[in-house]
């Protein structure tokens, strides 16, 4: 019984220092520099990158020190942020994905760095116009575009020669990639060993392929010219896109890999799957870790449609409303800290993020990266090569995680069979009720 | 029992060993290879390096989150043993009224999901002001339904001579709970303590909700914190996080595996 | 374990009545730390539930009061309706499966013979596994590329499925791995039950030369059977709360095969941002636990053998 309370006294104790150790999130730290938090949702290598970007922020200059942390998943770190916004707990510096931009604007937590922008006169016009534009709404700079990434179709140059076909010459069209795919696919009685192509269950894909043909996501200029009521993607630049999986998934020369990235790439290194669409940032994992040439082109388009380039994807720097005027400093100069070339450069190199100056691709370790990994140019080209329409910034709308469900819904179900205008439509149906619920909202 | 069947019986145990202990086998298997031999989807690794075990020390701050989650998990340990111990020994030895419609209040709590009083709660915790330390993450967990009703099954047990014996030498209810009844019931202790410790060590969605600072962070936090969403997750640094989470469990488990049993079934049977 | 007797009350003392007001205090001072934290923590935010289950809300709170629009819209869903399909299969997939394999387990190690220690040990490893963890290796495992089990299926020339994208099979693989790391939890328990059945009633089986299915149906299910009917009872209300594997492993995909309910109230109230709508499911899952779990101890009551 002694040694249980002897136990319980120590524990005591050791809890009572726990609670006296915690730490306000914003403040000032003891020798007088102005601290921030920074919430960040880079897990893994990334992580490492970002934990690096800021040390050596901290190390520039000696006024102000950013403390990182890691909050899970990007709907995890949103969800966190929405709960303790205005609170003590919340950090000056957020990174949100794309999809939650309208969110944070309707939240009323956070400030526009236009403000910020205009009392020093920041020249923004330095800054890659395709990425910045999809932070902005009514002309306004909402949020510090941060890590962008766009797709890209990658595909297997060794079984492009083996099959016969270019691997110079990538497939830009549906009609092209849909024979590509056709030669590509090795079967072996009913047993097919190599697939033509993937797309992994995830609605930003979707998005994307919609918006290279200059489709809406959603009416009102995608929410971009006012409140959207209604989804416009199941008209008939939404159902090309589902027909081509349909069809192709028929043909039996489509791979479904589920809705896990890791699963998909699991599946190229393998050669299950000869060409699939991924994410610009994971475009340099997939060259190191492949044991054959891998190849990267532009996202593809339906025939006869003049191709409007791409959504950026990704996510951009928030910052908190309710904070001081010194830590609204701190957060500003070390927003623009990241965007100056050499962190961008740096940071385009670790991540395979853009760079949102695009200064930085005339940095040194840019230029020496491109020549190793030629394949990152392409993403970049691709991105300039995008005309800016409300098509390709993006729909602007807060139940985007909701739609992306729905849209990965209706996906999954033509992979049993479903004809790919009822599944469109019923994936239009589902979110035109959430935007009308979420209308009701404060 | 003849040889023949003592030899199958072996044979038996030991194909469900291998099945059952086949996923701890690989993932530590898994955890000693370099990217592109998980990528071939091989079974064994080519040699036993430790660079992934390294890395992940260096990639996630593993130790404080280790001693956190075993900071935490000791304190609801320890709270869940007093406070259920407490209110089982009233439910058994005292008599008053309402005793039984609060159990069987206490016992309805089992069937409440907690994901569905998630959302309150964390908004009662955080205006408290219990974010980010241990407070957060252990005073929830102190009263626990399972552990009263376990506690309450092993009391009843005891004879009740024992009782009227210290009513009659008149010691306090109080000394004879502390210095009687919890010595008495020590295996039962040290399962629902085992018990708690171990669902404790494993919640994953609580403590990432109510800690935003790496000081305060569990390990289970850490393993999703290897993971990456958009470029490829290193599987064998993962793995190797995941066989450092599970080792400590596991030592506690196969240490007290043979009074967790005994006391598990005291609560199940009687 | 059976409620009807528990909720008796038992006779442990001869109380005075001058005594019993400050027994009834005392009492109750035992119970207060409980009182207090099952009251700010389990009954508060049950009853905030129920109250939000009538309002659209969000994670802040509620902001206009819709009666019983939350509960007409998720009772009209098809997606409620496959979430109230994918609970019922899985549970129905993972609880007898768990017992049976556990059961199975516990009557070949209940012998006592060399080295049956480590064997223990050894099934009961899964307990110490977290859900993160453990879902973080089947992951693996099921990759159709990469993972163990296609290479096995490729080794015998069988088709490669690919357990967590197809919708057929999701709910199947999820279950499997949910079997697994449940089992270690009810072995322990189910071996300690057989441990303390008294051996004489084998012995004298022994003598009457009475067959091993004989003995197991006769002896050792009845004897068990207060063990069983409380480890049923544990597992039914832990599948129904299954949630870590399902976030890892799916997501609640593909097609919603797998999104069980306290996963799609996790999705409404974390991701969504309709905590109205969340609540709503809560309410009707809880009072579906109830349900069962009464029925359960009313129907289980009758079957199990008490000494």
């Amino acid at each position: 019984m002694k040694k249980l309370l002897v136990g319980l006294s120590v524990l005591f104790v050791l809890f009572l220092t726990a609670c006296s150790g915690t730490e306000s999130a914003s403040g000032t730290t003891e020798d007088g520099k102005t601290e921030i938090i920074f919430w960040h949702a880079m897990g893994g290598e990334l992580e490492a990158s970002v934990n690096d970007i800021v040390d050596n922020y901290n190390n520039s200059q000696d006024k102000y020190t950013v403390k990182p942390v890691y909050q899970g998943s990007y709907e995890e770190s949103l969800t966190k942020l929405k709960t303790v916004a205005g609170t003590e707990d919340a950090p000056a510096v957020t990174q949100i994905f794309e999809a939650g931009t309208k969110q944070m604007i309707d939240s009323g937590n956070v400030q526009p760095v236009q403000k910020f922008i205009d009392e020093e006169n920041y020249d923004t016009s330095q800054w890659e116009e395709n990425i910045s534009s999809y932070y902005q709404v009514d002309s306004e700079q909402y949020s510090m575009p941060f890590n962008s990434s766009t797709p890209v179709l990658v595909y297997n140059k060794d079984a492009f020669e083996k099959a016969g076909l270019d691997p110079e010459n990538a497939p830009r069209t549906y009609s092209e990639l849909k024979d590509a795919a056709e030669k590509l696919t090795i079967k072996e009685g009913d047993q097919t060993s190599q697939y033509g192509l993937s797309i992994l269950n995830y609605g930003w894909f979707f998005e994307e392929l919609l918006a290279t043909q200059g489709g809406m996501y959603v009416d009102n200029e995608n929410g971009r010219d006012g409140e959207a009521t209604k989804a416009a993607f199941n008209d008939e630049k939404g159902q090309r896109v589902f027909e081509l999986i349909s069809d192709m998934h028929e043909a039996g020369t489509f791979y479904n890999v589920g809705q896990t990235w890791d699963d998909m790439r699991a599946a190229f290194q393998s050669k299950t799957i000869t060409m699939m669409l991924d994410s610009s940032a994971g475009v340099k994992g997939l060259v190191d870790n492949a044991d054959f040439e891998v190849g990267v082109a532009y996202l593809p388009h339906p025939d006869g449609v003049d191709p409007q380039g791409v959504v950026i994807g990704g996510a951009s720097l928030w910052m908190a409303k309710d904070i001081n005027e010194k830590q609204e400093q701190a957060s500003w100069d070390f927003m623009k800290y990241l965007s100056t070339p050499e962190v961008q450069a740096k940071w385009h190199v670790e991540s395979g993020y853009f760079a949102i100056n695009p200064a930085a691709y005339e940095e040194d370790i840019v230029k020496q990266e491109w020549e190793k990994y030629p394949q990152l140019k392409v993403t970049v080209d691709q991105l300039h090569d995008t005309v800016s329409s409300p098509a390709t910034q993006g729909a602007l709308i807060s139940i985007f995680p909701e739609a992306r469900q729905q849209i990965v819904t209706g996906m999954e179900s033509l992979y049993q069979g479903a004809d790919p205008k009822e599944a469109l439509d019923k994936a239009a149906a589902e979110v035109d009720t959430v935007l009308e619920k979420g209308s009701r909202s404060r | 029992m003849t040889s023949t069947k003592r030899i199958s019986l072996y044979a038996v145990l030991i194909i469900c060993t291998a099945i059952m202990m086949f996923p701890i086998f690989y993932a530590v298997s898994i955890s000693f290879m370099d990217g592109k031999e998980v990528l071939d989807g091989q079974l064994l690794p080519s040699g036993f390096s430790l660079t992934n075990y390294v890395e992940v020390f260096e990639k996630v701050p593993l130790l404080t989150y280790l001693i956190n989650s075993f900071a935490t998990s000791a304190i609801v340990m320890i709270g869940q043993l007093l406070v259920s111990s407490l209110a089982a020994f009233a439910f058994v030895f005292m008599k008053f009224k309402g005793r039984d419609f609060v159990f069987f209040l206490f016992i309805s709590t089992m069937m409440i999901p907690w994901e569905a009083t998630m959302v309150p709660n964390f908004m009662t915790i955080q205006s408290l002001g219990w974010t980010n330390n241990y407070v957060g993450l252990t005073i929830p967990f102190f009263a626990l339904a399972f552990g009263t009703f376990l506690l309450r099954q092993h009391f009843k047990t005891i004879p009740k001579e024992l009782y009227e014996a210290s009513q009659v030498a008149g010691i306090s209810r109080f000394r004879f709970f502390w210095t009687v009844i919890l010595p008495i019931s020590r295996s039962s202790l040290v399962t629902l303590g085992i018990y708690s410790f171990l669902t404790n060590w494993n919640m994953y969605l609580w403590p990432l909700l109510v800690t935003n600072t790496e000081s305060a962070r569990t390990v289970q936090i850490g393993l999703k914190q290897l993971q990456t969403q958009e470029i490829a997750s290193d599987w064998g640094v993962v793995m190797a996080g995941v066989v450092i989470v599970i080792l400590p469990t596991l030592i506690l488990l196969f240490a007290g595996q043979k009074k967790l049993q005994k006391g598990l079934t005291q609560g199940a049977l009687k | 374990m059976n409620a009807a007797r528990e909720l008796q009350p038992v006779q442990t003392e001869e109380q005075q009545p001058r005594k019993s007001r400050f027994a009834f205090l005392e009492g109750w001072l035992y119970l207060l730390p409980s009182i207090i934290l099952f009251s700010v923590f389990v009954f508060y935010p049950m009853f905030r539930t129920i109250y939000l289950s009538f309002f659209l809300a969000d994670q802040i709170g509620p902001f206009e009061f819709a009666g019983l629009e939350n509960y007409h819209y998720i009772l009209r869903s098809d997606s409620f309706q496959s979430s109230i399909k994918a609970t019922v299969l899985f549970v129905l997939f993972t609880v007898p499966a768990t017992i049976i394999l556990a059961l199975f387990l516990a009557l070949l190690t209940s012998e006592k013979i060399m080295g049956i220690g480590i064997f223990r040990t050894f099934f009961s490893s899964t307990m110490g596994m977290s859900v993160a963890a453990s879902s973080v290796i089947w992951m693996f495992m099921y990759n159709p590329s990469i993972g163990v089990f296609s290479k096995i299926a490729e080794w015998l020339g069988l088709p490669v499925i690919q357990w967590l994208q197809n919708p057929d099979y999701a709910l199947l693989a999820v279950s499997l791995s949910t079997i697994w790391m449940s089992t270690g939890f009810a072995y322990l328990i189910l071996l300690g039950g057989l441990q303390n059945i008294d051996p004489h009633l084998y012995e004298n089986a022994r003598v009457a030369g009475v067959s091993y299915f004989y003995q197991l149906r006769r002896i050792t299910l009845p004897m068990l059977s207060p063990t069983l009917f409380f480890i049923i009872t544990v597992s039914f209300i832990n599948a129904f709360q299954t949630f870590g594997q399902i976030d890892i492993l799916t997501k609640g995909g593909p097609v919603e095969s797998t999104n069980v309910i306290v996963y799609s109230i996790y999705k409404d109230a974390f991701i969504n941002n309709d905590v109205g709508s969340a609540s709503a499911q809560a309410v009707i899952l809880f009072f579906c636990v109830l349900v069962l779990t009464v029925l359960q101890f009313k129907l289980g009551e009758k079957k199990v053998h008490y000494r």
